[in-house]
Formats: structure tokens, C-alpha cells, sequence
């Protein structure tokens, strides 16, 4: 085993050479994988936020962003419905919006009642009572430049009616590529022009003891004109959309595994080319009577040490690249598993590709050795 | 130098030590044939072969052939040599005679299309890879043209692995190399990588590699080809040492004339046949 780590230590700019593939191929995977899991992350973030159990929207609606209202009726009626506890409202719309210095901007304005849910981004809540007006307008600091109000509270319009923008919140920025506003339900629908029992989304929790998926059902009967999705359902179908159905999701989902690719292939181009020259020292080992068990262990031990090295190489520059890049693309997420999900199958090319060339180290012929 | 002729001697003189282990643990003395091992050479873990079989290394009938059809070329054709225990074989021809194919038959790294090899007596042709690989590590030393040293380990290094690779549990290693290179003279250069020594001194670290773990053969293909005249010489010497004192079965392939002087016997090979040999030199 010291051969295999002379290997590595004598021949620096080989071993350099190795790590820096690694570490692109680990960046380009952790990057690419980043940009992904924060476009779907962004794609359901707004129904992930609430605490329902259950979501209705109009029939067909593809995600959050293209709902269409429903009738007053369907609320009514589901509130009825065995085992439901709770209801509230969401709408979202794009409106217009301009600035105390008269610039307009198209934004897209998402009201809710304040029983959809701690996380989700309402004004009217309790918790901020006394802090902001209930009727509030609230934005995502990484929105800042495009809301481009001097001060806070500041006076704008939203569909010609007058708003009050009061406070900056985190982790609710735009992927749309237009900002997000946050408003109390009854603010949205009339910025909107909503009629006041209008519901885009209707949002249920299920009083305990009651299965989601029988009160789902239960409603799915009671009202046919309607889709009745449990929550994880429709930020899936959210989520499917934006990234299958769409250009943009489409483009990034296809550079994330064009990028997993690339990066797998370059890892195990890279181990494999640095295999293969030694590959006369591995012929020199059989000869000498090594067996092909030491000679797969030294490759092996090279592969993965130089994978180890190169992964947390790519991982100390790709994490404050993904920081560094959050101003210029604020949905752009790095779960703490990714780097795992991402080094393990590195790891396993790093492996495979070894094992490939381990395979010529094998059955190289050790006759060559005498050759000059 | 005078040709040694005394192992046969000293196994005779030492039969009852030779009948309790193949590899009897005593060593010749140059000043004297039948002194015991100095405590050096027994830690370095040289010893004396026992001489005897006519069988014990060659080939029988041998033929290799590269190629098929109209292209098929024949590297050997039916060759029959034995090499003695304990002699220095020189194998003399032109290039593409079958010189280096008829050393990795020898070797264990090459089978012929037809015939036998023998390692120790027994056919060895036939055997598994991991079986030749087996036989390689424990009965055969090689010496090659390139030295064919590890670039990345230093000279202690390279032949502390020839022990490791014969014996992997030998925890003396590393104090047995260092006594080995200290023999061949490269005692203060032990922790120099290969790229930092001489070619002659590279060439005496790939003999003490060889040497290491004590095996009963050794094979050099052309080891003076890249050495000045001094340096060759040396290797000469010490391999022809290797005959005198250690009772080991050496078989040198090369075109050097130089080795005429050490050989006990002389092959010509040529176009893959045996065209001479001098015995008895």
C-alpha cells in the first residue's frame, strides 16, 4: 500500500492533474444539482409553506403560479365535508405594479388567509400584530432592486390601488424571473379584482383521527368540478410541471443531468488515465509475482484517494460559489445531503472506473517487462 | 574472475543441513567455500540453493508462435534446453532470435503453443495464472534491461517491497533491505529514489529487489545494456557471485560480450532455434 501512496505524493502534478478532474466533475455535479433541487424547491415553496393537509384547486390547474378561482360554493361545501377542521384561502395573480417613482413592473401577488400556515408569508397574523398594518405588502429581500422602494412602509400602487410595502421576509424570492408580493387574502382579492367569495386555493386541514386520504376522497366525491390534491401531491404536480413542462425547468433539469453526467465521466476518465500510466509499473509488480489482489488494492487505493481528495476539493469551492451565487439566483439551494448524494456517485465512478482500468492492470501482459 | 565450481562441494560437505530443508540457511564465504553464514547475510535472508537435478529449470520441446494464419511467426520452434542448479547460463543470438521469449517461458509470463517448462522439476506450463504468479513470487528473481525500479519509491523501498512481495508478514523488511543494499555497496544510498542514482547503482538495487526474499532463480534480461563498462562488469560480478556463493540458477540473456568471461555455459539461439552451445567454459 505505500506504492500506492508514493504514487500519489512523488508524481505532484499528476496527482494534481487528478484531483482538479475530480473536483470539477464534484463542483459541476454539486452546482447543477444545486440549481435543480432549488427550482424545484422554489416550484412548491409556496405550498410546501402552509400547514393544509389538503389543497382544491380548479380543474387541470398544472402549479401554483396558473391557478384559476373556483366558486364560493366549493369552500362552503368542503367545510362540510366529514373530518375537515380547517379552511382557508390563496389566490395568486400577476398584477401591475409601480414604484413612488412611477416605473411599472409586472409582479405576482399571493394573498392568503392567516390559518394557511406559520411559514407562509401573511401579513395578518397574530405573531406581527402591532408591527405592520394587516393589509401589508410584503416582499423577499432578494427582490429588493425590482420593488425599489426607497424606505419601509412606502406607499406604491398594485392594479392602480394604493399599497403600503412594510417589510423585507427570506426564502420566498423569485424564480419567475418577476417579484413576489405577500399580501392578506381580503388585500389580494381586492388588488385583484377578485369577487369576495372567490377562492383560487382552497386549503383544508383535517381534524385528528381523520385519515387525509378518506376525507381527500370524500371530497373528490362531493365535488367532481374540482381537483382535490393532498398537499405533497400538488407541489409534486407543481414541481413536475415547471420542470418537465416548461423551457426553463426543462433546460435546467437537463444541464443538472448533462452536468451529473459529464462529471461522472470525467472522474472516470480521469482515474482511469491516471491508471494507465503506471500501467507499466503494474506489469513490473505481476511479474515480480504480485498477486492481482494487491495490484486491484494499490489501484483501487490511488482511485480513491485521489476521489476523496478531489470531492472535498470540489466541495470547500463549490459551497461559497453556491453562497457567492445566491445574490444573482436566490432560489438556488444546497440541501446538506446533496454534496453526499453527489460524492457517492463520484466515489462509486472513481471505483468503477479504477475497476476498468484495474482490469488492464490485470491482464497486462507481464511479459512487457522486457521490454527496454 | 575465476569460475566457481565448489557449490557442488559445499552441498555434499553440507548434506545433512541440506536434507532438513530445501533452502539450506548457509552461505559460502568468499575466502571461504565452506564457512558458515555470516549473521548478516542470514538476516538479509540469502542462502544457499541446493545443486543437483538436471531438470530443474528449462524448457522441453518448446515452441511459440505469435500471430495467425500467413502472419504467424514462430518465436520458437521445439527448443530443448535444461539449465543446472547452480550455474550461470548465457543466452547469446541476434535480435528476434527468441532470446526474450524463451526467458518469459522460463519466467512463468509466457506458455508455449507446444512442449514443457520446467521450475524446480515440476511442469510449470500448465498451471493456473495465480499458480505461475505463485511460483514467480516465490522462486524467481528478475533482473530487467530498464531496471524497471518503482520512480516513486526510494532504493529501501523498492527492495523492502521484494521481500513484502514474497513474504508479506516479514516485519523485518525494511533492516533486510537495508543489509542487502549495504552488500552491493549502496549502503548510503538507501533513501534515494531511482531517478537520484547512477544506472549502475539502479541496476544493483533491481538485483537486490531479485535477490530479496531469497529466491533460487534468476532471470536478467540484457542487465548490462545500459551500463558503462565499470558499471556492467559490476553487475557481472555480482550476479556470477550470486552462482559461486549463493548456489542460485542464473540465466542472462544478452549480447554483451563481457559476459562470455562469467558464464558457465553459452546458448546461441537463432530464428527461434538453438544453433550452438558451449558447455563447460
Amino acid at each position: 500500500m505505500k506504492l500506492a501512496w508514493q504514487n500519489i505524493v512523488h508524481d505532484r502534478s499528476r496527482f494534481s492533474v487528478t484531483v482538479l478532474g475530480v473536483s470539477f466533475a464534484v463542483f459541476l455535479m454539486v452546482f447543477q444539482g444545486s440549481l435543480l433541487v432549488g427550482f424545484l424547491r422554489a416550484a412548491s415553496r409556496l405550498i410546501d409553506a402552509s400547514d393544509s393537509d389538503i389543497w382544491i384547486t380548479a380543474r387541470g390547474v398544472q402549479a401554483f403560479e396558473f391557478g384559476t378561482t373556483v366558486e364560493s360554493r366549493v369552500r362552503e361545501m368542503a367545510a362540510g365535508v366529514p373530518g375537515v377542521m380547517e379552511t382557508g384561502r390563496v389566490c395568486m395573480a400577476f398584477a401591475v405594479y409601480r414604484t413612488p417613482k412611477g416605473k411599472q413592473q409586472v409582479v405576482a401577488l399571493v394573498g392568503a388567509d392567516p390559518n394557511v400556515g406559520k411559514r407562509f408569508p401573511v401579513p395578518n397574523v397574530p405573531e406581527l400584530a402591532g408591527e405592520i398594518s394587516p393589509d401589508a405588502v410584503l416582499y423577499d429581500v432578494s427582490d429588493r432592486d425590482l420593488i425599489a422602494v426607497p424606505a419601509l412602509p412606502t406607499e406604491v400602487e398594485i392594479n392602480r390601488h394604493r399599497a403600503s410595502i412594510e417589510r423585507e421576509i427570506q426564502g420566498h424570492g423569485a424564480f419567475l424571473g418577476v417579484p413576489f408580493l405577500f399580501t392578506s387574502y381580503p388585500n389580494a382579492i381586492r388588488y385583484l379584482g377578485f369577487r369576495p367569495n372567490d377562492a383560487m386555493y382552497v386549503v383544508l386541514r383535517v381534524s385528528k383521527g381523520s385519515v387525509v386520504a378518506d376525507v381527500k376522497q370524500s371530497l373528490q366525491e362531493r365535488l367532481p368540478e374540482v381537483d382535490v390534491l393532498t398537499r405533497d401531491e400538488f407541489a409534486h404536480k407543481s414541481r413536475r410541471y415547471w420542470t418537465i413542462k416548461t423551457g426553463a425547468g426543462g433546460a435546467i433539469l437537463t444541464a443538472a443531468v448533462l452536468g451529473f453526467l459529464i462529471g461522472l465521466v470525467v472522474v472516470s476518465q480521469t482515474i482511469y488515465a491516471n491508471t494507465m500510466e503506471n500501467i507499466e509499473e503494474y506489469a513490473t509488480l505481476k511479474a515480480l509475482g504480485a498477486p492481482k489482489s494487491l495490484v486491484a488494492r494499490i489501484v483501487l487505493t490511488q482511485a480513491l484517494l485521489c476521489g476523496a481528495v478531489g470531492s472535498i476539493l470540489g466541495l470547500f469551492t463549490v459551497i461559497p460559489v453556491i453562497d457567492h451565487t445566491k445574490s444573482l439566483i436566490p432560489w438556488i439551494y444546497m440541501p446538506w445531503w446533496l454534496p453526499a448524494v453527489m460524492i457517492l456517485p463520484s466515489m462509486t465512478m472513481c471505483s468503477l472506473a479504477s475497476i476498468a482500468s484495474v482490469r488492464n492492470a490485470l491482464t497486462v501482459e507481464p511479459g512487457r517487462v522486457f521490454r527496454a | 574472475m575465476p569460475k566457481s565450481r565448489l557449490m557442488n562441494a559445499v552441498c555434499e560437505d553440507s548434506a545433512e543441513l541440506a536434507s532438513n530443508a530445501v533452502e539450506v540457511d548457509l552461505l559460502k564465504s568468499p575466502a571461504n567455500s565452506t564457512a558458515l553464514a555470516t549473521e548478516d547475510q542470514l538476516e538479509a535472508g540469502l542462502t544457499v540453493h541446493e545443486v543437483g537435478s538436471s531438470h530443474f529449470l528449462g524448457v522441453e520441446g518448446a515452441s511459440v508462435s505469435f500471430g495467425k494464419g500467413n502472419a504467424r511467426v514462430f518465436a520458437l520452434r521445439d527448443v530443448s534446453l535444461m539449465f543446472e542448479r547452480g550455474t550461470l547460463s548465457l543466452v547469446m543470438g541476434p535480435s528476434g532470435s527468441g532470446k526474450t521469449t524463451l526467458l518469459s517461458m522460463l519466467g512463468c509470463l509466457l506458455s508455449p503453443d507446444e512442449g514443457s517448462v520446467f521450475v524446480d522439476d515440476a511442469v510449470v506450463n500448465k498451471l493456473t495464472e495465480a499458480e505461475k504468479t505463485a511460483i514467480r513470487q516465490r522462486k524467481i528473481g528478475f533482473v530487467f534491461q530498464a531496471f524497471r525500479l518503482f520512480h516513486s519509491l526510494s532504493a529501501i523501498d523498492n527492495v523492502a517491497l521484494g521481500f513484502e512481495l514474497r513474504d508479506p508478514k516479514q516485519s523485518q523488511r525494511l533492516e533486510m533491505a537495508r543489509k542487502l543494499l549495504d552488500q552491493f555497496g549502496l549502503g548510503d544510498k538507501c533513501n534515494q529514489e531511482p531517478n537520484e542514482l547512477s544506472p549502475g547503482e539502479r541496476q544493483r538495487v533491481a538485483v537486490a529487489r531479485a535477490l530479496a526474499g531469497n529466491p533460487p532463480i534468476l532471470l536478467a534480461d540484457e542487465p548490462t545494456a545500459s551500463l558503462d563498462a565499470q558499471a556492467g562488469r559490476n553487475i557481472c560480478e555480482i550476479l556470477r557471485n550470486q552462482v559461486d556463493e549463493h548456489g542460485r540458477t542464473v540465466v542472462v540473456v544478452s549480447h554483451d560480450p563481457r559476459w562470455r568471461e562469467f558464464a558457465d555455459r553459452i546458448i546461441t539461439l537463432c530464428d527461434g532455434q538453438v544453433e550452438q552451445e558451449e558447455n563447460d567454459l
